[in-house]
């Protein structure tokens, strides 16, 4: 049970509301709520093939819409081609990254390590909802 | 390996542009540039001493990696697509 529907039957025990306004708000939760799980189990379970990045903001009153997909294994061979970054310009990367305030080391980051980030992105999901703006990345 | 890139571009007041660009003549039609980029490559791997075939494996990989490539941007009446098939 999540909190939300308990604090609703919590109210209900008290008094607070009547037992035709809890239920009310319970299908009231449901309805707020089904997108949302709908959304986590659309794909179907398996190996995703691309990364969506779905962005949809009010701008000067104008929708704007952004939707970009990239096959999964263009992230693979991009890993790919970061491994053969001559350690010289990685050298020069750490620096430029300190300097901005990233102390970061780049030449600790091992090819076998990006390859494995990118295989579990397929679990990933980013959602980020306001008033304006509402942005989702995920696999499929 | 790309066979087709899509680009359409709607702007506001103006007629939509559409075309379509067939990758296989396109790269042929274009072949001395491409040659002349695939040296300017092997220049710069054999210069910073990155292994040249294996650059080359990769960026082939990257080419192949490309279609099912979407961008779908809107804004303002302005909208912009590009499909890699």
């Amino acid at each position: 049970m999540n909190e939300q529907r308990k604090d609703i039957l919590d109210m209900l025990a008290e008094g607070k509301i009547t037992a035709e306004e809890a239920e009310q708000l319970i299908a009231a939760l449901e309805r707020d709520q089904s997108p949302v799980a709908s959304g986590l189990t659309a794909r179907p379970r398996g190996k995703a093939k691309y990364l969506r990045v779905v962005v949809e903001a009010l701008e000067n009153g104008e929708m704007g819409r952004v939707n970009i997909r990239v096959p999964l294994q263009l992230l693979r061979a991009g890993v790919q081609l970061a491994a053969l970054i001559p350690p010289q310009a990685l050298g020069k990367a750490n620096a430029e990254l300190n300097k901005s305030g990233v102390p970061f080391d780049l030449t600790q980051l091992k090819p076998e390590q990006l390859e494995a980030f990118v295989e579990h992105l397929d679990e990933m999901l980013v959602e980020i909802d306001q008033t304006d703006a509402k942005v989702r990345i995920f696999c499929e | 390996m790309p066979q087709l890139v899509t680009v359409r571009v709607k702007r506001p007041d103006r007629r939509p542009i559409r075309i379509w660009v067939p990758v296989l003549p396109a790269a042929l039609v274009f072949a001395p540039i491409v040659i002349l980029a695939v040296l300017g490559v092997v220049v710069a791997c054999v210069v910073f001493h990155v292994d040249v075939v294996r650059a080359l494996g990769t960026g082939w990989r990257i080419i192949s990696a490309l279609p099912g490539t979407r961008f779908d941007i809107e804004q303002d009446r302005t909208a912009v697509l590009v499909i890699i098939r």
